[in-house]
């Protein structure tokens, strides 16, 4: 028999759905301690799906339907805009650049290699704070969320 | 209810129907989907006042947001999704404006009084009944489901409403991902710390009570 007793984490998995590796399964299986803590798991999750369900103590379809206006829903204005701006850019700025792209690499190969270089520094610096910034907003979600 | 991913065809027939102006097919919408709705927002906003207007919000958002939904994913997982953010959103509104309140012991007491019942579930390893009548089993049974209930009230907020998503509304975790906006692998950790946070108080509340 495997002595090593398998992580919580296989424990849980195991008591979800069976899975593991075939070792972890038979060690679960012959050992008390591990078994009683997939036990344990097994009547949690069995418990919490017979557990009441809550239920609003309003009519909510009563109270809803009189706030929805008569006219069906449309797409907001901020798509249109979104939408108006995607076309602008394609045909003002895509379209010149694949037509003239050979000349555009031509405008590059003529730039001085510092300038080359400060500019792809600029842009990592961008991508850089793009990233900070996102991961500000990541920790900050996980902090409302009681995740932290 | 089976939540899984892909748009029922019905569905598909309520919304164009909304879209072509029956706003009758909403209430349809909204009887399907009441109960997925109160249990993220029973769950997430512990204020019961306040739930009436966040459900009223929610499906008003549901309403004029319609015509940009797109089907990537189930028309209840999207709804869902809506639900979570707008209560996500009064969450960060209270603490900003009422700091604490979110904490306040008693909105979520502890169970007192569940010592015996956790004695005697742990005696007999949570997994089965305690010798004797079928009454006292039924009774045991029954008090043993208000600790635990208790115990889940005593989770944070979103560990709740993983659990229950998870374990009574059986979505699955890229649902649970999709409603949250959270990676896969973040929803799957902190269901896993949520599960064993719960399992930890049950059992040190029997271990107090045992010494």
């Amino acid at each position: 028999m495997n002595t090593h007793h398998p992580s919580e984490k296989e424990i849980q998995e195991y008591a979800l759905d069976k899975s593991g590796t075939p070792e972890n399964s038979n060690h679960i299986e012959s050992c008390a301690r591990c078994s009683a803590e997939v036990k344990t798991y097994l009547f949690l999750f069995s418990e919490i799906k017979q557990s009441p369900q809550p239920s609003f103590d309003f009519d909510l379809s009563a109270a809803i339907m009189p706030l929805l206006p008569q006219t069906p829903p449309r797409l907001s204005a901020d798509r249109f805009v979104a939408g108006f701006l995607v076309l602008f850019i394609t045909f003002f700025v895509g379209i010149p650049v694949f037509l003239f792209h050979h000349y555009i690499l031509n405008i590059f190969s003529s730039i001085p290699p510092f300038f080359i270089y400060s500019i792809i520094a600029c842009a990592s610096l961008f991508v850089l704070a793009k990233t900070l910034d996102m991961h500000k907003k990541y920790q900050k979600q996980m902090r409302l969320l009681n995740f932290n | 209810m089976n939540h899984t991913i892909g748009t029922h065809p019905a569905d598909k027939e309520l919304i164009n129907r909304i879209l072509r102006g029956d706003n009758l097919a909403f209430g349809t919408i909204i009887k399907n989907t009441e109960r997925l709705v109160a249990q993220i927002v029973f769950k997430m906003i512990p204020v019961a006042e306040d739930r009436k207007d966040l459900a009223q919000d929610i499906y008003l958002k549901v309403f004029h947001n319609l015509p940009g939904f797109k089907f990537q994913a189930k028309l209840s997982t999207w709804i869902a999704q809506i639900a979570f953010n707008t209560c996500l959103s009064w969450i960060e509104k209270k603490k900003k404006l009422l700091p604490g309140i979110l904490h306040e012991e008693e909105m979520h007491p502890s169970a007192n009084n569940s010592s015996r019942s956790i004695r005697m579930s742990a005696e007999s390893g949570f997994h089965g009944l305690p010798n004797g009548s079928e009454f006292e089993a039924r009774l045991f049974q029954k008090e043993l489901s208000g600790i635990l209930q208790k115990e889940i009230e005593n989770l944070p907020a979103t560990y709740q409403t993983l659990i229950i998503l998870f374990h009574q509304e059986s979505m699955s975790y890229e649902e649970l991902s999709q409603i949250t906006r959270l990676p896969e692998g973040t929803v799957k950790s902190s269901l896993f710390r949520a599960r064993k946070m719960l399992k930890e108080n049950l059992l040190s509340k029997y271990q107090k009570e045992a010494l």
